[in-house]
């Protein structure tokens, strides 16, 4: 039995505590009161991973054992989640390397010959091989690549097949060679409650025209939040797509779920709690935080991108979608979920360097709000954190920094459309068709490693509910012209920023600081 | 004139030759890169540098090779024909390694002309380090008068009767230039078997996979040419003898003599291009200690 | 009387060359070869010519250019030295002139168009001039006045920035009483602009990129919105103020220099391609490309034109460029040098709302060092055209 989550209340004696910021943290003392929101202990992994896959791919759930629908001359497609799961990428081997490979075994004793295996990245950006080869392992990728292991693409018109179309209206259109596959295994991680599950093939295998109908503003500002499935309009729908998919095609659906270990070794202390810390840890903090301080911009980044999570299994479920997700969702809440009660004024996030969007580059100021008001503002269930009209305040530098290569549309985006509005129905109805179809845009998502033009936008859609929601958003050490045109303000330190929130939520607020990563939510009663 | 003016009217030196002047020049044969000079005692000391000093260390550090069968070359007095699979670069490098060095100095490496002796400097260089001689694949002319000119000459040769690298790990199907050889000149052929190295480091790559992968060589019993033996009958015979090898190093040596039509195996299983490869990239059990050793 | 003069000092103008751009204003104005002198009256050197007293006359982006050592010496044999520079000038007649075209009386406020031709060195007309392209003429260092190919680079006329020079009665338009003598100052300018944009055939709704902001740059965006039915025009611009005034006179879109050939990109459609060494370009882009910078940006210019589509040097291009584009684009370079004909429409546009503002730092002919650094630095200073009043003291 590991030990539970715990809402901490600063008191004279508790230390300064750990706080990231874009490509660094530091440590940071909060007013008297502030309640800080912990995760619980790293669950114990699998103890025998292999044994654990077999398990659920002989004995799955609300569906005949992998085994039994494995016939010779059938055509098996395997579908995996790309580069943007999980975070930092997990050491190698991958989990879905290993579960990969047993499902490919099971197929080759069964005399499958049509396999292909295809990258769930939707409107991500390619993969280079070297990622892939991360992903699928050695012997997998020497088996498929290049012709029989590839990244979606969602713009190959050729290669999409319309499945059909909800009773709401959505229409569903998947990769082809999936849609006409006589099985999909598609072989997933969740990270937080928001993967996984139906969303695995409806989006991970999507074309725009296909995302547009859960990815758009509305159904943003009703997802409350986007990690709370029931509560989420983003995942009804993914529900209704899914039930299109199922009466059109087989899914066998294998889902692990990680533990909190997120960080290496020598970094092992950004997984601890302050007060815990020993004096080797307190060494390896000033040793790092020094080294990271010291070492020029370059390097630094690349040392921090080629961080491998010693991420362990805690637990992995096949068998029919709706079966498996709920137990995974069970554990990740188990890993994640610490109960708090009531919202308060303000909510501290210190902002990492790493959102899904930039694995091995930079972190845009546009991926920065969108982790910050997107993802971490969403990681509650019940309430948010802070209550309506409250202040968010995050830590992330946010220079005005993009790469060129991965996030060409975001450039635009950031002079184009932000220099005019920040409002995303705004946005939303003005610029997001002629993103979404830009030549140039869909020239480089296919061909080189571009994220799609329309995705910058989606980015701003995941902030659309907290937009709605907060009265002000404070960035403690950003760029302030960056800030500004992100329409947040920026503050020098937290006690500048909280004399700053204090002219929307008065002199003496209630500071809740959510301290993650590693992955927290909160459950606000 | 001046004599600055001369010096730049002479710079036109390699003007070419007027239209109305050219010779008349036949047209040259296309001569296979001159590789004699490789056999001479200079280059061969050289070549002791190279290869033994510098490729084998180089090869024996990257990977970890095993090798098994040796001792049944202690026998051979005159020149063979040494017939193995083939699967990577590092295939020569392993095996001229772990020749004992009485052999290793006398062994010519056939390598195919298109590949290895296109360019002169990448010519020079494999005729230097490995003793090479060119080996026209197409089948133009006579490919293989110099290597029965060589094994005349007292040279042992080693050839991949497969004519080139395997592209899933598995074995093609044998030419039959080495069987030729043999029952022309009556020479035996030594059965050579190296497995890993499509792991190790398979078509496309230029080093060795890291964390010293596990290699092995495994020679076999020299198979003779009988009396009044046709080419494809040895032929057989030798692929089946390589195909034991490959046997024996997957189910041991017992397994192999009762293995039906050992060059079969070999071949691997007649399906999706993508299990071929998955099967011959099967990861190596841990190793266990044997009672009986092979 | 007193008269700023650009004088032959090789060492000076080697000097100023040599100087990286950002040192420009605090050092070109003691550098380039340039002195405050009392020198002779010029006279009349023919029939035709008359004195005037310059009231206003602007400091061009030509002349910064020859300060700071950076005009090809192709010019050179077009020029007499010494010379008193300034060919944007508002003046007052001083004797009453008479000729077939009307009457001129004292104290008649004119601006001068500077081109030197033919008719105003009394040999007769020339090929071009016969034709009508006066600013074209082959014989600006011919006939009875010394070489020069505007007023401002002839040692015989004198200059703007001076108490008195000479003009030909051909040169001079008289200035409606309406318009102030600082909105009338930018006829010149311009005319140049007007004659840049008549230059070339531009479809209606065509897409046009002015690239430079300068006072060039904003005349050719009004001319453009004035006098042709050209689609979006986007703006490169450097400074704020130029981006603010851009948008005022009509522009659809400003850019920043560093953002140019993304924001062209969205604007006209095409992709980006980056090559391995250099700067990226377009395929696909602007119909149409004003390159009003004087040479700085004349390589964004010719990178972000659509093929077949054209390149207008409004600028005088002062470094050398890669051609390639000119020649795999199949572009059109067209120049536009000064102007023909184009000083009615020019006066006309000169009272546009838009232009108020535009001269704001007048000085006197003592302060010229500052004058200079002032209109070297004028984009970062929030200014656009800075002039001589060399009336005051």
């Amino acid at each position: 039995m590991t030990r539970p989550g715990l809402v901490l209340e600063v008191d004279e004696r508790t230390p300064p505590l750990l706080v990231h910021q874009g490509e660094g943290f530091r440590l940071e003392r909060f007013p008297l009161g502030t309640r800080v929101v912990y995760p619980p202990d790293s669950l114990p992994g699998l103890r025998d991973l292999d044994a654990g896959i077999a398990d659920a791919l002989h004995h799955p759930l609300g569906s005949e054992p992998l085994p039994d629908l494995l016939k010779p001359g059938m055509r098996l497609t395997i579908v995996f989640d790309d580069l943007s799961l999980p975070l930092p990428p997990m050491r190698a081997p991958d989990v879905r390397q290993r579960i990969i490979e047993q499902v490919l075994e099971l197929a080759a004793r069964a005399g499958v010959d049509d396999v292909e295996l295809v990258a769930a990245n939707a409107l991500h950006r390619r993969m280079t091989p070297a990622e892939i080869r991360h992903i699928v392992g050695e012997r997998v990728f020497a088996s498929f690549w290049p012709d029989r292991l590839r990244n979606h693409d969602a713009e190959d018109q050729g290669g999409l097949l319309a499945v059909g179309v909800t009773p709401h209206g959505e229409e569903v259109e998947i990769n082809r060679r999936a849609a006409e596959s006589d099985l999909i295994v598609y072989v997933n991680i969740t990270l937080v409650a928001m993967n996984g599950g139906a969303k695995s093939v409806a989006v991970g295998l999507a074309s725009y025209r296909s995302l547009r109908h859960h990815h758009n503003v509305h159904t943003l500002r009703h997802s409350r939040s986007f990690n709370d499935p029931p509560n989420s309009a983003m995942h009804h729908s993914y529900h209704r797509m899914h039930r299109v998919l199922s009466d059109a095609v087989k899914v066998f659906h294998v889902e692990a779920t990680l533990n909190n270990d997120q960080f290496p070794g020598r970094f092992a202390f950004l997984n601890r709690r302050e007060w815990e810390w020993t004096l080797t840890d307190q060494a390896a903090f000033l040793a790092a935080r020094r080294a990271n301080e010291l070492a020029p911009p370059a390097v630094r980044r690349r040392l921090w991108h080629r961080l491998r999570a010693p991420y362990q299994v805690t637990g992995v479920h096949a068998g029919a979608t709706e079966d498996v997700h709920a137990l995974t969702l069970e554990n990740v809440y188990r890993q994640q979920l610490t109960e708090v009660h009531g919202q308060s004024d303000v909510l501290v996030l210190g902002l990492p360097y790493l959102s899904p969007y930039n694995v091995g580059s930079v972190m845009n100021p546009i991926l920065v709000a969108c982790l910050g008001l997107g993802y971490y503002f969403n990681m509650y269930r019940g309430r948010p954190l802070v209550r309506e009209g409250g202040v968010l305040i995050m830590y992330h530098p946010m220079p005005a920094e993009f790469d060129p290569l991965h996030h060409p549309s975001y450039i635009d985006f950031y002079e184009e459309v932000l220099t005019q509005t920040t409002d995303p129905a705004t946005i939303e109805t003005k610029f997001e068709e002629q993103y979404a179809t830009d030549p140039w845009y869909v020239h480089l998502y296919r061909n080189s490693h571009a994220y799609h033009g329309v995705h910058p936008f989606y980015m701003w859609y995941w902030g659309a509910h907290a937009r709605e929601h907060l009265g002000d958003v404070i960035c403690v050490g950003a760029d302030r012209r960056t800030a500004s045109r992100l329409g947040f303000r920026a503050a020098t330190t937290l006690a500048d920023a909280l004399e700053m929130a204090g002219e929307t939520v008065g002199r003496s607020p209630g500071v809740t600081y959510l301290h993650t990563p590693p992955m927290t939510m909160a459950d606000v009663r | 004139m001046r004599l600055s003016e001369e010096i730049r009217a002479l710079r036109r030196g390699r003007a070419p030759v007027t239209r109305s002047a050219e010779p008349w020049v036949p047209r040259p044969r296309p001569r296979p890169f001159p590789t004699d000079w490789a056999r001479t005692p200079a280059a061969s000391a050289a070549r002791v540098i190279v290869r033994d000093l510098g490729l084998r260390t180089l090869t024996w550090t990257s990977t970890r090779p095993r090798v098994h069968g040796a001792d049944l070359l202690a026998g051979i007095d005159g020149p063979v024909v040494f017939a193995a699979n083939h699967a990577s670069h590092l295939d020569t490098p392993l095996i001229l390694g772990s020749l004992p060095p009485r052999l290793r100095r006398d062994v010519a490496v056939g390598a195919a002309a298109d590949y290895f002796f296109d360019a002169r400097w990448r010519a020079a260089a494999t005729a230097l380090a490995f003793n090479a001689f060119p080996i026209d694949r197409n089948g133009t002319g006579r490919p293989l008068d110099l290597a029965a000119r060589l094994l005349r000459d007292g040279w042992h040769v080693l050839l991949y009767p497969e004519g080139t690298r395997s592209r899933d790990g598995w074995m093609r199907r044998f030419r039959l230039g080495a069987a030729v050889l043999c029952t022309d000149l009556g020479v035996p052929a030594v059965p050579v078997v190296v497995r890993g190295t499509y792991q190790a480091m398979p078509r496309g790559g230029h080093w060795p996979r890291p964390g010293r992968p596990a290699v092995t060589v495994r020679y076999g019993r020299p198979v003779a040419p009988r009396e009044g033996e046709s080419v494809r009958e040895f032929g057989a015979r030798l692929e089946d003898a390589v195909g034991r090898l490959w046997v024996e190093h997957d189910e041991g040596w017992w397994n192999a003599l009762r293995a039906p039509v050992p060059r079969l195996t070999p071949r691997g299983p007649a399906a999706a291009p993508w299990r071929r490869i998955w099967e011959s990239t099967r990861p190596v059990p841990v190793a266990r200690r044997r009672v009986w050793p092979r | 009387m007193l008269a700023l003069e650009y004088h032959r000092s090789p060492v000076r103008y080697l000097a100023a060359g040599r100087l990286p751009s950002r040192l420009h204003p605090p050092a070109v104005p003691s550098l380039a070869p340039m002195r405050l002198a009392e020198r002779p009256e010029p006279a009349p050197p023919g029939p035709g010519w008359t004195r005037l007293r310059p009231l206003l006359s602007g400091i061009c982006g030509s002349d910064l250019a020859l300060l700071a050592g950076r005009v090809s010496p192709y010019l050179s044999p077009l020029v007499s030295l010494p010379f008193v520079p300034g060919h944007e000038i508002v003046a007052e007649v001083i004797d009453e002139v008479f000729d077939e075209t009307g009457e001129l009386a004292p104290g008649t406020r004119v601006v001068v168009d500077p081109v030197l031709s033919c008719r105003t060195r009394g040999t007769g007309p020339c090929p071009p001039c016969a034709a009508g392209h006066a600013n074209r003429c082959d014989r600006v260092n011919a006939g009875h006045v010394s070489p020069g190919l505007q007023t401002g680079f002839c040692a015989d006329t004198g200059g703007g920035w001076a108490e008195r020079f000479v003009a030909h009665r051909s040169q001079l338009h008289p200035v409606p009483g309406s318009l102030p003598s600082e909105q009338a100052l930018l006829a010149e300018p311009l005319a140049c602009a007007v004659h840049a944009v008549r230059r070339i055939d531009i479809p209606r709704g065509a897409k046009v990129v002015v690239v430079g902001a300068g006072t060039v740059g904003l005349l050719t965006v009004l001319a453009l919105r004035e006098l042709t039915a050209a689609g979006p025009v986007t703006v490169i611009a450097r400074h704020p103020h130029q981006r603010r005034r851009a948008r005022a006179l009509g522009a659809t879109d400003v850019l920043e220099p560093r953002n140019a050939l993304r924001g062209v990109r969205r604007a006209t459609g095409g992709t980006l391609v980056r090559p391995d060494l250099g700067p990226a370009h377009l395929l696909g882009g602007a119909d149409v490309v004003f390159e009003c910078t004087g040479g700085q940006g004349l390589e964004t210019a010719l990178r972000m034109t659509r093929a077949g589509g054209a390149v207008v040097l409004s600028g005088m291009p002062s470094r050398p460029v890669d051609l390639t584009p000119v020649w795999y684009r199949e572009l059109r370079v067209v120049g536009s040098y000064a102007s023909r004909d184009d000083f009615a429409t020019a006066l006309d546009l000169a009272s546009h709302a838009a232009l108020g503002g535009f001269v704001d730092g007048v000085y006197p002919l003592a302060r010229w060092r500052d004058a200079l650094g002032h209109a070297l630095a004028a984009g970062r200073s929030g200014s656009v055209k800075v002039a001589f009043d060399p009336r005051a003291r």
